[in-house]
C-alpha cells in the first residue's frame, strides 16, 4: 500500500513539470485588448493593439504597438518586437476596422479571428468612421484608457438600442445564413475629447455599403428584433405642420413579420411592430391626460416611425442590401425551390415592403 | 456472491460511453451532410439503435445469461477464436485511446498549443488505470457520479433563449443536404458504445434488466442529442454551422458571466468525465476478450498492456484530421460487429438448442 501511494506521489510531482513547456505569467504576458485594422491609401494594411499595463513598474495606463503588414498574424509577429511582453489573444474584446477596409471586405481577417482558438467568438466587431489605428491610438483625457473606453461605450449604448451589439459571431453567422446581411456599430473620433457612436453599418456580404444615422438607429432596432429599453426624440413638425416633440422612452417592442403570397410569388412583405413605453418629455399643445389627444399622439408617432421605417427599408432596398433579415421570412414562406432560383437581392427591390407601427403611451410620468 | 449491476446504474454508463468526443461536432455532421434541420436525423438514427438493441436482447433471452464468450467458445474452434478476441480487442483499445487522444488535441488547441499532447494522454491513461483496477461494479458507480457532474450542463441550453430564432430553422427538412447514406453512418458513429452492454450480460441478474437500461441509456443519449442539436439550428443556422469544426465549443464560448469571460476552457474539462468513461470501458472491453486467450495472466496485468500497446500506437496520428479519420473507420468496424455478432449468436444459440434436443 504504502509504496503504491508513494509511486503515485512521485507521478504526481513529475506530471506537472511537463506543463512548464507552455507557463504563462501574468505579469510577462502582454494581454491585446483592442486591436484595429486599416488599409493605406497605397493598399497595405496598418494593424494597431492596445495592451493594458499591470506591471507598476510602468507609469503607462497602456501599450499601444503599431505594424504595418500583410496580415494580422504577421503585424503581431512585427509588433512581437516592439515589446518586452509576450503577445496573446485570449482576452481580445474589441475589434476596429477603418471604413476604407470595410468597403474592400472583412471576411479575410475576420476569418482569421474566427479560426484563432485563443479568440473568443464574442469578440465586438465596429466599424470606425475615418482611422480606426487613429482613434485608438489617441488617448481622451477625461475617459478611462482608450481600449476600455471603446468597450463599456459599446456595451452601454448597445443596451440602449443606438447600436446593435454585433460580436464575432453575430456577424459571421449573417454572414453565412442565407437572406441576411450582417451589420455593425459605427463609432466616430472627435477631436482629442471623445468617442461616439455615429449609426449602423450596412454590408452586403462582407464589404461595407452605406450607413443609417444615428437618430434612425432605434428604428432599424424596431424592425430588426424584439426589445426592451431605449429611448427616441421625435420631432412631429413635419407630421403635425405645428412644432411638437416628444421624448419617448422606456421602449417595449415586440415585432411580427407578414409575407403575403400571391400568384407571382411573394407579394408584399408586412411589417407588424408593437410599440410601448412612457412620455417623460413633450414640447407641443396636446394634453396628455385627455385620452383622445393622447391617442392622436399615439397615431402621429406611428406614422412617424412608419416614414422612417419605409425610408429605411427605401435605403437597403437601394443598395441591395437586407440588413434586416427579410429574405429569411421570405425564404421560409416561398418553398426551397423557388428560393434557390430567387436571385433574393434583385427579387428585393421589386417586393413592396410595409411598416405598420402601433405606438402606445403606456404613461406620461406623475404630472398631468 | 458477487454484487450485480443495478439498472439505474447500466443506464447511466450506457449513456456515458455513448458520450465521447464526438458531442463537439455531431451538429456540425449534421448539417453538413442533411442540410437544413439536420438535427432531425437523430431521432430514426436512434430508432437504428433500438432495433439493434432488441437484436441483442435475443442474444440475452436465448442465451439465458450466458457471456457471448461461453457461447462463441461451445461451438467455434479456439483457434479461430484467438485471432478474433485478439482482433477484436485491438480495436476496442484503439478506439478508446483515440478518443482520449482527440479530447487531448482539442484542449491542446485551446490550452496549451505548444506542450507534447501526449503527456495529458499518458495522464490520462494513468487515471483510466486506476479506475480499470476498481473493477466494473466501481467504475459504473464512479460513472454515475461523473454524469450528475456533467449532466447539468444540459439546463446552459436555456441560456440561448434569447439568440434562438425559429426563422433560422427553416420549414425545410433534409434540404441543401449532401451524400445522405455516408451521413448516416457519421451519425451513428455518434452512438456507439451501446453495443457494449453484449459484455455486459453476465454482470447482470434478472433484476437488472439489462436491455430496458441499454434502451433508457440510450433514449438519455439521443433526447440530449436531439435539443441540443435543435437549440444549436435555431441559434447557428444550418449554413454557418456547416463551416463549424466544433460548435458545441463555440456555442459554450457564447456564455459569458459578469465576473468572468472565456468560460468555456472550464466547461470543456468537465467532459473529461464523459471522455474518460467511455475510455475505461472501450480498454474493460479490450481486457475482458484478451482474457479468454490468456486465461492465467492477472486481469491488471492484461489492463497494464492494453493500455501500453494502444498509447504507442497512438502515437502514430498527431494530426487532428488523421486521429477522426482512424476513428471513423474504427467506428465502422464497431457497427459491423453491432449487427454481425448477435446475428451470429443467435444463430450459434438456436443451433447449439437444436443439437441439445437431438
Amino acid at each position: 500500500m504504502l509504496k503504491k501511494c508513494t509511486c503515485l506521489l512521485l507521478l504526481l510531482c513529475i506530471l506537472p513539470i511537463f506543463g512548464c513547456g507552455d507557463q504563462r505569467i501574468l505579469e510577462d504576458l502582454g494581454f491585446i485588448q483592442t486591436t484595429s485594422y486599416d488599409m493605406l491609401p497605397n493598399g497595405e494594411l496598418s494593424f494597431s493593439v492596445s495592451i493594458p499595463q499591470a506591471d507598476p513598474e510602468t507609469s503607462a495606463k497602456r501599450e499601444v504597438l503599431i505594424a504595418t503588414a500583410k496580415s494580422s498574424k504577421e503585424a503581431r509577429m512585427i509588433m512581437s518586437r516592439q515589446t518586452g511582453m509576450l503577445l496573446v489573444s485570449g482576452q481580445l474584446r474589441n475589434v476596429l476596422f477603418g471604413i476604407s477596409l470595410a468597403e474592400n471586405g472583412l471576411h479575410g481577417h475576420l476569418d482569421t479571428l474566427f479560426r484563432d482558438p485563443s479568440i473568443s467568438s464574442q469578440v465586438k466587431i465596429s466599424v470606425v468612421e475615418g482611422s480606426a489605428g487613429e482613434l485608438l491610438i489617441d488617448d481622451y483625457k477625461q475617459h478611462p484608457r482608450t481600449g476600455r473606453y471603446i468597450d463599456m461605450l459599446l456595451e452601454k449604448e448597445a443596451l440602449g438600442q443606438t447600436i446593435p451589439k454585433v460580436t464575432l459571431f453575430n456577424f459571421a453567422r449573417d454572414f453565412f445564413d442565407q437572406g441576411v446581411d450582417p451589420v455593425a456599430p459605427i463609432i466616430k473620433k472627435h477631436g482629442n475629447n471623445y468617442i461616439t457612436t455615429n449609426g449602423i453599418a450596412l454590408f452586403r456580404d462582407d464589404r461595407y455599403v452605406t450607413k443609417i444615422e444615428p437618430q434612425d438607429a432605434l428604428v432599424f432596432a424596431f424592425l430588426k428584433s424584439k426589445f426592451r429599453e431605449g429611448q427616441i426624440s421625435i420631432d412631429l413638425t413635419e407630421i403635425n405642420g405645428k412644432k411638437e416633440n416628444v421624448m419617448f422612452s422606456s421602449l417595449i417592442s415586440t415585432r411580427k413579420v407578414k409575407v403575403t403570397r400571391g400568384v407571382q410569388g411573394v407579394e408584399k412583405v408586412t411589417y407588424h411592430v408593437k410599440v410601448t413605453g412612457s412620455v417623460l418629455e413633450y414640447i407641443g399643445d396636446a394634453r396628455l391626460n385627455n385620452a383622445r389627444e393622447r391617442r392622436e399622439l399615439e397615431q402621429r408617432i406611428s406614422q412617424y416611425i412608419s416614414k422612417k421605417g419605409d425610408a429605411m427599408i427605401a435605403l437597403m432596398k437601394k443598395h441591395q442590401v437586407d440588413n434586416l433579415g427579410i429574405g429569411t421570412y421570405v425564404r421560409n414562406r416561398v418553398g426551397y425551390e423557388q428560393w434557390k432560383k430567387m436571385n433574393w437581392r434583385q427579387e428585393l427591390q421589386k417586393i413592396p415592403v410595409e411598416c405598420l407601427f402601433d405606438v402606445h403611451i403606456k404613461d406620461y410620468g406623475k404630472f398631468r | 456472491m458477487k454484487e450485480k449491476l443495478s439498472q439505474f446504474h447500466t443506464a447511466i454508463l450506457i449513456y456515458m460511453i455513448q458520450t465521447g468526443v464526438y458531442v463537439f461536432s455531431i451538429t456540425q455532421v449534421e448539417a453538413k451532410y442533411f442540410g437544413t434541420n439536420g438535427w432531425l436525423i437523430t431521432i430514426p438514427v436512434s430508432l437504428l439503435v433500438c432495433l439493434n438493441i432488441y437484436m441483442m436482447y435475443w442474444v440475452y433471452r436465448l442465451g439465458k445469461g450466458q457471456s457471448i464468450f461461453v457461447i462463441l467458445e461451445k461451438s467455434i474452434p479456439k483457434f479461430i477464436l484467438t485471432p478474433f478476441y485478439l482482433a477484436i480487442s485491438t480495436v476496442w483499445a484503439l478506439i478508446g485511446c483515440l478518443v482520449a487522444k482527440e479530447y487531448v488535441l482539442i484542449f491542446q488547441m485551446f490550452a496549451f498549443p505548444t506542450t507534447n499532447p501526449m503527456v495529458f494522454k499518458i495522464a490520462i491513461d494513468v487515471l483510466a488505470f486506476i479506475l480499470l483496477t476498481k473493477g466494473l461494479y466501481n467504475i459504473s458507480k464512479a460513472s454515475t457520479v461523473f454524469f450528475w457532474s456533467t449532466i447539468w450542463m444540459s439546463l446552459l441550453l436555456l441560456y440561448y433563449v434569447g439568440e434562438f430564432r425559429i426563422e433560422r430553422l427553416t420549414p425545410y427538412i433534409f434540404k441543401d443536404s449532401y451524400s445522405m447514406t455516408e451521413g448516416l453512418f457519421q451519425i451513428y458513429l455518434a452512438y456507439l458504445g451501446y453495443e457494449l452492454c453484449l459484455l455486459l450480460i453476465p454482470y447482470t441478474d434478472k433484476k437488472t434488466k439489462l436491455f430496458r437500461a441499454v434502451f433508457y441509456g440510450n433514449l438519455i443519449r439521443t433526447v440530449s442529442y436531439t435539443l441540443s442539436g435543435f437549440v444549436t439550428f435555431g441559434v447557428i443556422g444550418s449554413d454557418m454551422l456547416k463551416v463549424m469544426l466544433f460548435p458545441l465549443l463555440d456555442l459554450l464560448a457564447y456564455i459569458k458571466l459578469p465576473f468572468i469571460e472565456r468560460i468555456e476552457n472550464l466547461f470543456y474539462g468537465f467532459f473529461l468525465f464523459t471522455t474518460i468513461i467511455t475510455l475505461v470501458l472501450y480498454f474493460w472491453a479490450a481486457g475482458e476478450s484478451t482474457q479468454r486467450v490468456f486465461p492465467k495472466i492477472k486481469i491488471n496485468v492484461h489492463y497494464f498492456f492494453i493500455i501500453l500497446v494502444a498509447l504507442l500506437i497512438s502515437y502514430i496520428p498527431t494530426v487532428l484530421n488523421t486521429i477522426r479519420e482512424w476513428l471513423m473507420y474504427l467506428g465502422y468496424i464497431q457497427i459491423g460487429f453491432a449487427y454481425i455478432m448477435p446475428l451470429i449468436l443467435i444463430l450459434l444459440l438456436l443451433w447449439q438448442r437444436r443439437k441439445k434436443a437431438v
